[in-house]
């Protein structure tokens, strides 16, 4: 593995040389001034774009300020650029006396959020966000107004992490509209956005969320310095700086958390977590990330406790169903025929007795073939997926089963395996189920169940050797902590929630009043309320 | 030393791949053994039966299973057992699986002549187990009960064993006993183990053809006949019927069975079944000489009144108690001088003594044989009338009057 790792340090390194070449472009429009003809700034813009067709020039003339408006169409509203015009011409003909810049920047503008610009370098990162600019003849300055108004995409049910009971928006592809979701659920002034811009080419807006005086300081720290430290030319999606910021890459288990679901990032915030928006995606990812998160689905708090908890241990079994489901048929029947009931044994025998494939491969071909059915169903159009469907049931399943290749027992194992893997909240840990899958089936081939023993227990030393953002994966339950064991295998009734987990929240981690159980009213309560019903 | 860290690593990931699959065995490279049947060699010590079943015809799976004969039977000859299992090799395709053997059947004529030869090879194997059921094929050698077939089970070691625990719960004639049970109480001086016989009824002709299984009554059986005793690993006797039952309610092992009493002059007009029973055996030391106190509680319940009764008097149901007693009391009494006559201490009443004066025990402990035929034994039984079924008095009272 370090072979592996040092082979791609010298990748990384090559590239990181590249982006910063880049960086170093002489042509670099950094600290160049704004020219006063305007018309010179129109034919620079125009220049420096490549004659973009989708950049718009208006000039405009309102009595002494002659200039032009530019903006890219698509990305800015253009009705707020033609209200300005409306109210410049209209109600504020008669103000417009005076000649100073700032006259016209006062009176003219009814429009919101506005700027002033005063060098290149700001030109292009406010055009392309979708603001107006307006020059203005014979000042060096330029007027940034906020007019950012593209078309997106409607709130709409969560795609990815669906629930029973619970909210039913999801979040977009829009940062703006995201972090106001997250403003709707907590009204707090503690709520704390920050924004920067991460990718040298894409300028993509990536938004740091948490709740101050709970967040733990250092952990916002942790994450604004390993953004800050983020040197790529693109960013695509939140997955780019998960990758990024992530503590241990060679590892299947994800170490930070991602959801589109407002309501988890709220709950997490709440704990003491730190969210962070990335513009473009729907995908919002949380850290620090703890094991057991990825099997809290929000439908936990959302029910009554029992219900949930059954459910939740449901959920980890099944974890383990598809880990070592497959593991097991193998151990079975190719080392441990002995430790099964006799008829069970028989039965096993009669069914394996014409496949040609010893076990391994016989479980091989089979999980692979439900792989590629999967991964096939994921990426097909939607119009052509009840093709594979019927494909993947009556030709994989019955057909090969009718045919000999693959014992009826193996059917039933891979089912299980593909169903209880979906059960899993997170598409995330999943897919590390997935992946370690074959490795404890290989293990399980040379060395039967000793080999899944081998196997389960390197991945539990792996996971307790990983952290994210400081606090171990593991965590509450290794290191064991008594006292945090209100949301980990057992999610205890909402009024035992008595405190946020202290490992995450440092210091702040009162969560609720005393005296909340419910029940119905004490003696003396009663007793009140029937003398006051007396009374009246 | 990091590179040298990661070769290593890679080099030891890869062993487990060179070395070949160390144990591993396909299911379908294995031959099931069911049962093993051992009988005295014509030519060899021994004549092992292996009775292996054929996956295919067993489990009713897709359409091809259930045509053939749901067991094979192979045999083979060898001085010791293990040299007859390794000689079996010559004529079984598959490597012999002895993990889901659930039953040893020995020949009557090797039981006579002494069994312990073949348990150490038995103990000793790591594939065998020691939960494995023994009988003694009674009147048969034990290749004839081993390929004998049986309807309702298809397979019949699965018969065999099903039966000795359900005649036990429900008969309490029969006993299972395995290879554990068998050499603890043979190793031990104060008890004799004991071994239930199994007979082929009918013809012995048909019982290994398909011919047997066409038929509702089939021609050709397998039987639990009575409980065999042994000394020294040699049988030297068999109890059967109500004897039989006796010794097991000594053994406390019954759990079900049923007992008829007479009344009103009627020859066994009642039968009760009892529920539960606990039996107690202690060693008590009289002058230098043990004597043996046995007190057996049942409690039963009425199942049968072929006669008029009044049972909605406590009075009557003390008197059914009281004969219920005698009964199961004569039972007792009768296999326990049966047992002295024969010198044969299956009861382990030996093992009482040695916990009552161990140090007495020490002394006779070398001519217990003796002493025990000699051994005083006192028998109570304190019976208990719980339910009368879904009826009370019968409708012969009506009838009568």
């Amino acid at each position: 593995m370090s072979i592996l790792s040092k082979l791609f340090k010298k990748k990384n390194k090559s590239k990181q040389n590249d982006n910063y070449r880049q960086q170093q472009d002489p042509d670099a429009p950094k600290n160049l001034p704004i020219l006063r003809d305007y018309h010179e700034n129109i034919s620079r813009l125009k220049e420096e774009l490549g004659n973009s067709t989708d950049v718009a020039f208006r000039e405009f003339n309102l009595k002494q300020y002659k200039g032009v408006a530019v903006y890219i169409d698509g990305l800015a509203n253009s009705n707020m650029i033609s209200d300005f015009f409306m109210d410049a011409l209209l109600k504020n003909q008669e103000e417009l006396q005076s000649d100073s810049f700032q006259n016209l920047v006062d009176k003219v503008t009814s429009l919101g959020n506005l700027r002033i610009i005063n060098n290149w370098g700001q030109v292009y990162e406010s055009l392309l966000s979708g603001n107006t600019l307006f020059f203005v003849e014979g000042h060096t300055k330029a007027i940034n107004v906020e007019t950012k108004g593209w078309d997106k995409r409607a709130i709409s049910e969560p795609t990815t992490q669906l629930s029973i009971r619970g909210p039913k928006d999801s979040f977009i592809e829009s940062i703006r509209t995201n972090t106001a979701l997250i403003r709707r659920r907590i009204k707090s002034p503690n709520l704390w956005l920050e924004t920067m811009k991460i990718g040298t080419v894409t300028q993509t807006d990536v938004a740091i969320m948490y709740v101050k005086g709970i967040v733990n300081d250092k952990v916002v720290t942790e994450v604004k310095e390993r953004l800050n430290q983020i040197n790529i030319d693109s960013v695509l999606e939140s997955g780019y700086i998960e990758q990024l910021i992530e503590d241990q890459t060679w590892t299947s288990f994800p170490t930070i958390f991602h959801t589109e679901r407002p309501d988890v990032v709220s709950s997490q915030l709440l704990e003491g977590r730190v969210a962070i928006f990335v513009d473009g995606t729907p995908f919002v990812i949380t850290a620090p990330a703890v094991f057991i998160q990825f099997f809290q689905a929000p439908d936990d708090y959302y029910s009554r406790f029992d219900i949930s908890t059954g459910i939740r241990l449901l959920r980890i079994l099944s974890f383990f169903i598809a880990l070592i489901a497959p593991a097991l048929y193998i151990s079975i029947t190719t080392f441990h025929q002995e430790m099964v009931p006799t008829t069970m044994a028989i039965a096993i025998a009669a069914q394996r007795e014409n496949v040609p494939f010893p076990a391994f491969v016989e479980a091989l071909i089979m999980e692979v073939t439900f792989e590629i059915l999967r991964e096939a169903g994921l990426r097909l159009p939607r119009a052509v997926g009840q093709a594979v469907s019927i494909v993947g049931a009556l030709v994989i399943g019955q057909a090969a089963v009718q045919a000999g290749f693959v014992s009826p027992v193996m059917v039933i194992v891979v089912s299980i395996t593909a169903i209880a893997n979906f059960s899993t909240p997170s598409f995330a840990m999943a897919i590390s189920a997935r992946l370690l899958r074959f490795i404890i089936m290989a293990l399980a081939t040379f060395l039967g169940f000793y080999g899944i023993m081998l196997g389960v227990m390197f991945m539990t030393i792996h996971l307790c050797s990983l952290r994210s953002f400081g606090i171990p994966y593991m965590s509450p339950i290794a290191p064991f902590n008594i006292n945090q064991q209100q949301d980990v295998l057992i999610r205890f009734p909402i009024w035992a929630f008595k405190n946020r987990p202290p490992l995450i929240s440092k210091g702040n981690i009162k969560r609720t009043g005393k005296g909340q159980k419910p029940g119905p009213p004490s003696q003396s309560d009663r007793k009140q309320d029937s003398d006051q019903g007396d009374q009246s | 030393m990091k590179m040298f860290l990661a070769l290593f690593l890679l080099l030891f990931s890869i062993l487990p791949v060179l070395s070949g699959c160390w144990n591993q065995k396909e299911l379908t490279d294995l031959a099931f053994v069911m049962a093993l049947g051992v009988d005295k060699g014509k030519n060899h010590r021994f004549d092992v039966a292996f009775q292996i079943v054929n996956p295919g015809n067993v489990s009713a799976g897709q359409g091809q299973g259930g045509g053939g004969l749901p067991i094979a039977v192979y045999k083979s000859s060898g001085d010791t057992l293990t040299e007859a299992a390794r000689n079996a090799a010559l004529k079984v395709s598959r490597r012999l699986y002895y993990a889901h053997c659930n039953l040893l059947v020995i020949g009557e004529k090797l039981a006579k002549e002494g069994i312990l030869d073949i348990f150490d090879a038995l103990e000793r194997d790591p594939g065998f187990r020691t939960t494995t059921e023994i009988v003694i094929a009674r009147d048969s050698t034990a290749e004839e009960l081993v390929t004998t077939l049986t309807i309702l089970d298809k397979l019949p070691v699965s018969k065999v064993t099903k039966e000795l625990q359900t005649s036990e719960d429900m008969l309490g004639e029969t006993l299972k006993v395995n290879i554990d049970d068998f050499i603890t109480s043979l190793v031990s001086k104060g008890k004799q183990p004991l071994i239930t016989g199994y007979s082929v009824i009918g013809d012995k002709k048909i019982a290994d053809n398909s011919q047997n299984l066409q038929i509702t009554t089939t021609k050709a059986f397998l039987s639990a006949n009575g409980i065999g005793l042994f000394r020294k690993g040699k049988l030297i006797g068999w109890i059967n019927g109500y004897k039989a039952r006796g010794a097991v309610w000594v053994l406390n092992k019954v759990s079900g069975t049923d007992v008829n009493i007479d009344w009103n002059g009627k020859k066994n007009a009642i039968n009760v079944t009892p529920l539960r029973s606990r039996t107690k055996v202690s060693a008590k030391i009289k002058n230098g000489k043990p004597m043996i106190n046995v007190v057996i509680k049942e409690e039963s319940i009425i199942s049968e009144i072929n006669t008029n009764a009044d049972i909605s008097n406590p009075n009557e149901i003390a008197k059914i108690e009281k004969k219920v007693g005698k009964v199961i009391k004569s039972q007792v009494i009768e296999v326990i001088k049966e047992a002295q006559n024969k010198k044969c201490d299956i009861f382990g009443f030996g093992e009482k003594v040695h916990l009552a004066n161990p140090k007495l025990w020490k002394r006779i402990q070398n001519n217990w044989d003796e002493q025990f035929s000699e051994t005083k034994v006192f028998v109570t039984v304190k019976p208990y009338q719980r339910r009368s079924g879904v009826r009370r008095n019968p409708f012969w009272n009506e009838l009568k009057q």
